[in-house]
């Protein structure tokens, strides 16, 4: 019993230090990748010169149930910088006025389109073409999931690159410009992903990005170190060994091609954006196919975060249960040729081990903790040697995301402001973090007992929009 | 004494392992701060010179020699090229060599010539576009050196900076390099062409197409599109009857122009890649006549969208078909997907988009 017991509590230390050595591990990856963006920033900044060899890329914006705020959104896609572009709007059966407030802004119209059926997905109703925007359409179909929305999308668009973008994402002009360029020096290029980043607090004007400013609310404060983590080292550094697994579905470039002969995005699952990932990897290492996923660390795509602690949590829930099924669907990237490369003989073990089975050994190892010290089998130095480790080592993790965000982007240059990221920095090792994690583990045993999907809905509160 | 309570190596481990990792989140803060505090000052000091520098490369414009340039420190250098670098992409012709002027007038074409070779990739790459709109042919050896040799980057800026230099000794020099390296975009490639027009650039392109390289032909015709058209077509044109590879035809297909190329349109609508056949459709609305009502009929009735959609435009604009017949047509098809895809054709050529204000 003693042994045991010791054999645990080595185990939970041994845990969390490794899983944050893996973690600076990706941070030391990305510190290169990260300096070399910053060192041709001066090029790519110059003035753009179109040469009609840029692909052209079809826009794909889901929409259920958006009707406050889809026009503004379609107005700000389609002042994108980019030479040739469409949007395809799919209204995904909404049970409130999206399609209406589509028809208003936009003049919509019934067209005698012929509909290319690739990807099976839910029945059409109607294809609209805009009479004020020749590269806008609208689909409305019946309801079907994101997933559907987006393969229904998929099958109606019309140019190589399509580009999946949440329908209440913020795009900085040259977003698309900025994401395409992988594909322009790499032909083996099927897709690349852009960082997501908070926009509560920034100001937002007509649907574009006006100013960069923090949030007042702490909830939003804490998910902007997260995600600068998420993004900044935790995506970053897979890229740089070939091991992207997840290009958010906020926004996100694919090969049409090789999305269509994957079979599309899988309906009817929570975590569409990654399981597709997962799924090239795995599909394109067993034909033993050359192909790239890149990493844009550019940040260029704007998202509204909760502030709400139940929105937050439920939200949390989702991507858990869509994290597991997309490993869980996709076991075979292990049998793939070379072990699937550095997808699957590292990625995959690392999400599996970590991310998505992490919560259950993280809460357990805190339980274990706490229950052994409240009957006395542990003493108060190595109950507090346990919370110190985990609170610093977490500590270290946000203050290296918050120097590679120094390194590189600066979006928030001013003392204050940093200050304010530090002090959250320490703020969300004392519950925050642990509190995600309780949420991560319910999203596990959520998808462990195999409870259906729907659309995430989350109330945009939109106070930044103007 | 406890069931398990851990060793005193076990704690000793925690602790030490916390307070390193504390220790090395404080040395990241005072270094977030250090560079911060550095940047701020830089960023300063630039944002004074700034408005300077702006003005001094406005007036350069009109008149190198009246253009008054305060001093450039060493730590500014980088960012007074960065902005003349945008000043001179937007410029051309005069107003761009008199800016080149203003930088040899104040000694900073030495300056750019140092920097090249510096070991920071952000000041190489600055300096190198900074010696390709300074067309500073002393910088040729060493670009050339690093546009064959260097990585993707690199090598690409210094190609464009040898296309700005002399583009046609440029040309001769990178022929292989830009049919043959698939890290250069054509896309970038294709914006320096443009950039170059086609009375530089048709010449070095007709060398390259009558060598028919079997690596990067298809790169090759695909930047034809800068040169001009009667040239590249001359050549094009001549291998419809002589190959059978897909980016050679649909290259060729592009080029069509009268009826002496029917046969070849016509052949290609069998093809049994349907990009050729696209390609051929697309070929056949635009030289075709009531002569090739049938074989348009027939891609009208292929299993590929894109060929169906493509061969319903051609029938819109074929010559000689009134609106009445094409209608007519769409009612008479036996076959449904044809229809719907005439009567898409037809429903876009009568679209009329509303003019906004």
């Amino acid at each position: 019993m003693k042994t045991l017991v010791l054999g645990l509590e080595w185990f939970f230390l041994l845990y969390f230090v490794l899983i944050n050595l893996g973690y600076i591990t990706l941070n030391l990856l990305a510190i290169p990748s990260l300096r070399r963006k910053t060192a041709i920033r001066p090029l790519e900044d110059l003035p753009p010169v179109y040469s009609g060899f840029e692909p052209p890329v079809s826009l794909l914006v889901p929409a259920y149930n958006e009707e406050a705020t889809i026009a503004s959104s379609v107005r700000s896609l389609l002042q994108l910088d980019y030479p040739e572009f469409e949007i395809v709007v799919i209204n995904d059966g909404s049970k409130d006025g999206t399609l209406e407030a589509l028809k208003q802004a936009f003049q919509l119209e019934g067209f005698p389109e012929v509909y290319w059926r690739r990807i099976n997905a839910q029945p059409i109703r109607t294809i609209y073409h805009s009479r004020t925007h020749a590269n806008l359409r609208v689909i409305d179909k019946v309801n079907g999931g994101k997933a559907d929305a987006l393969n229904v999308g998929i099958n109606a668009s019309r140019y190589p690159l399509f580009c999946a973008i949440d329908a209440d994402s913020i795009l900085q002009r040259d977003a698309l410009r900025r994401v395409i360029e992988p594909f322009l020096d790499d032909p083996t290029a099927i897709a690349s992903g852009g960082t997501v980043r908070i926009a509560n607090g920034c100001t937002v004007s007509g649907g574009n990005l006006e100013k960069v400013e923090l949030p007042r609310n702490l909830l939003a404060m804490l998910q902007i170190v997260e995600y600068l983590r998420a993004f900044l080292f935790g995506r970053m550094g897979w890229a740089t060994v070939d091991a992207v697994l997840i290009i958010s579905g906020a926004f996100g470039v694919f090969r049409k091609d090789a999305v269509v002969e994957a079979g599309g995005y899988k309906a009817n699952t929570i975590g569409e954006d990654m399981e597709l990932i997962v799924r090239l990897h795995r599909v394109l290492r067993t034909r033993g196919e050359r192909y790239k996923i890149h990493f844009v660390p550019d940040p260029i795509c704007w998202t509204e975060a909760p502030e709400d602690l139940s929105i937050l949590k439920n939200q949390r829930i989702r991507w858990q249960r869509g994290l597991c099924e997309s490993l869980h669907q996709n076991r075979d990237l292990l049998k793939a040729k070379n072990m699937g490369g550095t997808p699957g003989f590292l990625a995959y073990p690392f999400f599996m081990v970590f991310e998505c089975y992490g919560p259950l050994i993280e809460v357990a190892g805190y339980v274990f903790m706490a229950f052994m010290f409240a009957i006395g089998q542990v003493s108060g130095a190595a109950f507090l040697a346990f919370l110190a480790l985990a609170f610093s080592l977490g500590f270290l993790l946000s203050v290296s995301a918050l120097m590679l965000e120094e390194l590189s982007f600066h979006l928030y240059p001013r003392f204050s402001q940093m200050g304010a990221l530090i002090c959250t920095a320490i703020v969300e090792n004392l519950g925050y973090r642990q509190l995600v994690t309780v949420w991560r583990l319910i999203g596990l045993t959520r998808w462990l007992r195999g409870a259906k999907s729907s659309w995430g809905a989350m109330k945009r509160k939109g106070s930044w929009q103007k | 004494m406890a069931l398990a309570s851990p060793s005193e190596n076990e704690i000793a481990f925690a602790i030490d392992v916390a307070l390193g990792a504390l220790a090395i989140a404080l040395v990241l803060l005072v270094a977030i701060a250090a560079m911060r505090h550095l940047r701020r000052w830089r960023d300063g000091r630039i944002a004074r010179s700034e408005n300077a520098w702006r003005n001094a490369l406005n007036e350069a414009t009109e008149d190198p020699h009246a253009a008054r340039l305060p001093p450039i420190g060493r730590l500014e250098l980088a960012a007074f090229l960065v902005l003349w670098n945008h000043f001179a992409e937007s410029l051309k012709g005069d107003a761009s060599e008199r800016l080149g002027m203003l930088l040899s007038l104040n000694g900073i074409d030495h300056r750019v010539m140092q920097m090249m070779r510096r070991h920071s990739l952000r000041h190489r790459l600055i300096a190198i576009t900074a010696a390709g709109h300074l067309r500073e042919q002393r910088a040729w050896t060493y670009l050339e050196n690093l546009a064959l040799h260097g990585g993707s980057i690199e090598s690409f800026a210094a190609a464009r900076a040898l296309l700005r230099i002399e583009p046609r000794r440029a040309l001769d020099v990178l022929g292989p390099a830009l049919s043959a390296r698939e890290d250069w975009s054509l896309a970038r490639i294709g914006s320096i062409f443009q950039e170059l027009g086609p009375q530089v650039v048709t010449g070095p392109i007709v060398t390259m197409l009558l060598k028919r390289p079997k690596r990067g032909l298809n790169r090759i015709v695909k930047l034809a599109r800068f040169g001009h058209r009667d040239r590249i077509a001359a050549i094009v044109r001549g291998w419809l009857g002589s190959s059978d590879e897909m980016e050679v035809l649909i290259a060729g297909l592009d080029y069509v122009e009268d009826d002496s190329d029917l046969p070849w349109a016509k052949g290609a609508a069998k093809h049994a890649e349907w990009r050729v056949r696209m390609a051929a459709a697309k070929a056949l609305g635009r030289i075709g006549g009531r002569g090739e009502l049938a074989v348009l009929l027939e891609l009208l009735r292929d299993p590929i969208w894109w060929v169906r959609y493509h061969a319903a435009q051609a029938l819109t604009h074929l010559h000689g078909l009134e609106p009445h017949e094409l209608d007519t047509l769409r009612e008479n098809a036996r076959d449904a997907f044809a229809a719907d895809m005439l009567s898409q054709a037809l429903a876009e050529r009568r679209w009329q988009p509303v003019r906004i204000a």
